[in-house]
């Protein structure tokens, strides 16, 4: 948009800010704390006992507003500390350079969690760019996580052949179960996301069946439990085992798929038919894109990195899986679907999208330690953020931002009958 | 699909709706087969199955006592495979335009039932255990009244044009301000309507942001169920448990209707339910009638097909689908107040992915009240089935049983079976022009 010379710096900068798809994400975080500000004050009895007497006596109300504040404000300060940085500690390492693992953990969480949260939402966001909405990612990673660990339990081989081999195990898992709906959508026409949907959850079913009736199982065990992971097959941490810090080699193989995205999505010939088949199908197919081979091919891609994280989850913090892996709409696929549209499906922008939820989840847990207020609050505050997010004129309208022509999301909206 | 359709000329198309048609009759015929062979003829010769018809509580025990019936297994299933395999023949070569998939789903009722019987079978004419026939339906009943809630709220809403994927989230609200509700006041219509409120709030925040704001409906619908499923957990741990009282658990009563409910069989199963249940058929009935033989449903239908076309005519587009998604979220919600009547106190993830099992019924029910039914009458049996076949000890995992619903709704979406067609503007945003 070309600015007019004469209006002020001020008006200027504001437009330009006002554009820019970060403010709208920070709006988005400010709305989401504050619902998770009310969530807490409205389910706190201590808040609510506080405002219930303030109807009794004339300085009650101040009482409530400082009982309400050092609720919230307890929960957020423990949020903050335990997911980048609790400054007296690290204060205290700085100058006595002592305990620096104690203040390093927090960081060294939310770069734990971040880390698969980024594979699999390149892979969302891939599929995202070639409009094909991949709701799998969960079963994917699901079923990279199964075919891993077989691999990293089950063969015994020396770790310069056993961990890639893990991991490209992984991938193939998730390949596969990409490929189903892929096929389907490409050969059939049947709409991906219903496929998707129902197939995350015979994946979940088909993970019961093999942690309970196959091999994979712990001998002796009558859980749901998979055989632990060879050492050789597992991403062990940087600082060795004994730092306490759990911040592990998948965070290279992490860099590494985003270089991986950064140079497919921009500089390969096949990230570019991608790219046009999802701008424009009817150009595409006009300018002689194989539209069926592009679908499996997008299927292909977004489920492989879906079971590379699922792997890479695995075999960086549990060294095993179990029933419960990965499972429910917390797992790791169904927030890198919310990732990926926080990072407009752009390499960089879902890297800063999971530093953020990563530092919420993780901030979650260390809320529920510290002051009792359960963790899922985490998981509430992003769904409010990604639903601003996605609704970006609705920001705009709620702070009175002008500048209404924001970059929209163009996304798969299709229907089910495309 | 529709390009695919598009691009196929006009007589092809016949052909292939006849080699649909036979495809789901050799299917059907399969089902027949597998049945006979391998639940038939896989059994000994000898076994027998046992099956009671008693209902579960006595104190509503019927007039007349049916004995327990014994079965040869192998017998019966060879029978009943050898029905399947002439109704699949019947559909090969009479090919009829209407039923087929509710043929399909008698087929897969017949699949379960015999499933029951040869998991059941004893060696020898001995009656060593038996089969509770009508507890098995009794039960699978209550998971099906859940789903036709379900279904019919997807079919409420994407009648008119926008996908409600978010079914699940209304389920869990409803369930947890249902639980709330019926602790405190002790009454189960006002947990219903209470249900019904946070369906309808859940409809209207879909509603809101997909027509209004033009936001992918799907990722909207996606971003509820997270919600819902992080906000139930976040009151579970928050409020539930420190205050009990909040979450008894109450069981809706059934409320025996006097003559009907005496019926052998049938009678406990249809009319000695809660008030849920007949609420249930009355909506499906409702529904059924309003879309396709009033005013309102046909507009309706028309704004789910051909907005631009509905709005030329004066029909308010975004004022339709805006009623339809908050009476369908409002269905859905009511749908949780039914599940948590029928399962008890509320727990974190009970409901798990049973809204996306509604969402596949209304799917293989093509959209239609009618067809929800029979798709959760069989993804109901099936539910319950993988649920407590276990105590049956049978040879086959479970797990299979789970995944029914879904692969033969992937078959059906894909046209392996069958064929199905949403409503054309599902799921478009609509703007005025």
């Amino acid at each position: 948009m070309p600015e007019d010379p004469r209006a002020s710096l001020l008006s200027r900068w504001t437009r330009r800010t006002s554009q820019s798809p970060l403010l709208v994400t920070a709006l988005a975080l400010i709305l989401g704390l504050a619902v998770g500000a009310l969530v807490i004050i409205v389910t706190t009895p201590a808040v609510l006992d506080a405002w219930r007497g303030s109807f009794h006596s004339w300085g009650a109300p101040g009482h409530a507003i400082k009982v309400t504040l050092d609720n919230v404000g307890a929960g957020y300060r423990s949020m903050f500390t335990g997911s980048v940085v609790d400054p007296p500690q690290f204060w205290h390492s700085l100058t006595t350079g002592r305990n620096w693992s104690l203040s390093l953990t927090p960081l060294s969480e939310t770069l734990t969690y971040a880390t698969p949260l980024v594979i699999a939402s390149i892979g969302v966001g891939i599929a995202f760019q070639t409009g094909i909405f991949n709701i799998g990612a969960n079963g994917q990673a699901v079923a990279g996580g199964i075919a891993g660990a077989t691999v990293a339990s089950m063969i015994h081989l020396p770790t310069f052949l056993h961990l890639p081999l893990t991991l490209l195990a992984g991938v193939v898992g998730g390949m596969a179960a990409g490929l189903v709906p892929g096929l389907l959508k490409a050969y059939t026409g049947a709409h991906e996301v219903i496929v998707t949907i129902m197939f995350n959850y015979v994946i979940y079913a088909f993970l019961i069946y093999t942690l309970l009736s196959t091999p994979l199982q712990l001998p002796g065990q009558q859980n749901d439990i998979s055989r632990t992971f060879d050492a050789t097959a597992q991403l062990s941490p940087f600082f060795g085992g004994s730092s306490g810090l759990r911040v592990n080699w998948g965070l290279f193989v992490a860099i590494a798929v985003v270089v991986f995205a950064w140079w497919f999505l921009d500089r390969s010939s096949l990230g570019f038919d991608f790219r046009v088949t999802g701008a424009n199908p009817n150009a595409a197919r006009a300018s002689g894109i194989n539209a069926r081979v592009v679908v499996v091919l997008v299927f292909l891609v977004s489920g492989g990195l879906a079971g590379l994280a699922g792997i890479v989850q695995a075999s960086g913090t549990t060294h095993l899986i179990t029933g419960g892996f990965l499972i429910g709409n917390a797992g790791i696929g169904f927030t890198a679907i919310t990732v990926a549209l926080l990072g407009r499906n752009r390499p960089m922008g879902i890297v800063w999208g999971s530093l953020l939820f990563a530092a919420l989840g993780v901030g979650g847990r260390a809320m529920q330690s510290a002051t009792g207020i359960p963790l899922d609050l985490a998981t509430v505050i992003q769904s409010v953020i990604v639903l601003f997010v996605a609704t970006p004129v609705l920001i705009k309208e709620i702070f009175r931002l002008r500048g209404a022509h924001t970059s929209a999301l163009q996304l798969a909206t299709k229907g089910w009958g495309s | 699909m529709t390009i695919a359709a598009a691009r196929t000329p006009g007589p092809p198309t016949v052909r292939q709706h006849f080699g649909r048609t036979r495809v789901m009759g050799l299917s059907i015929g399969v089902i027949g087969l597998f049945i006979g062979v391998v639940f038939g003829l896989g059994s000994r010769a000898g076994s027998h199955t046992s099956v009671t018809w008693s209902p579960v509580n006595l104190s509503s025990a019927v007039p007349w006592h049916l004995g327990t019936l014994t079965v040869p297994t192998r017998l019966s299933c060879l029978i009943l495979g050898l029905i399947l395999v002439a109704l699949g023949a019947e559909v090969v070569v009479r090919r009829p335009e209407r039923g087929v998939m509710a043929r399909f789903g008698v087929a897969g009722i017949f699949f379960l039932f015999t499933l029951i019987l040869w998991t059941g079978r004893t060696l020898g004419p001995s009656q060593v255990s038996s089969i509770n026939f009508t507890a098995i339906l009794i039960g699978s009943s209550g998971v099906a009244m859940v789903l036709v809630y379900g279904s019919l709220s997807g079919v409420m809403c994407e009648r008119a044009g926008v996908v409600n994927i978010a079914i699940e989230g209304q389920y869990i609200g409803g369930a947890l301000v249902g639980t709330v509700l019926a602790s405190t006041t002790h009454s189960f219509i006002i947990a219903a309507i209470g249900g019904a409120a946070i369906g309808a709030g859940l409809g209207w925040i879909l509603a809101f942001l997909a027509l209004r704001y033009m936001s992918d409906q799907i990722i909207v619908g996606v971003v509820i169920v997270t919600m819902m499923a992080g906000l139930s957990s976040y009151l579970n741990l928050q409020v539930l448990s420190p205050y009990p009282q909040y979450n008894l658990g109450n069981l809706a009563p059934p409320l025996a209707i006097p003559l009907l409910s005496k019926i052998p069989i049938l009678g406990p199963v249809f009319f000695n339910q809660s008030g849920f249940f007949y609420a249930m058929m009355l909506l499906v009935a409702l529904v059924s009638f309003g879309l396709f033989k009033t005013r309102w449903g046909l507009r309706v239908r028309a704004v789910g097909e051909h907005p631009k076309a509905a709005a030329s005519v004066g029909i308010n587009v975004v004022r339709v689908r805006y009623i339809n998604v908050v009476l369908g979220g409002a269905i859905a919600g009511v749908g949780g107040v039914a599940f948590m009547a029928v399962q008890g106190q509320f727990q974190p993830g009970y409901t798990s992915g049973l809204g996306y099992i509604a969402l596949a019924g209304m799917i293989f029910g093509r959209w239609r009240p009618s067809g929800a039914v029979v798709a959760s009458v069989l993804f109901g049996i099936s539910v319950y089935l993988a649920e407590n076949l276990q105590t049956y000890q049978i040879p086959v995992p479970t797990e299979i049983l789970q995944m029914f619903p879904f692969l033969i709704t992937i078959a059906v979406v894909s046209g392996l079976i069958g064929r199905v067609r949403p409503p054309a503007a599902d799921g478009l945003p609509y703007q005025r022009d």
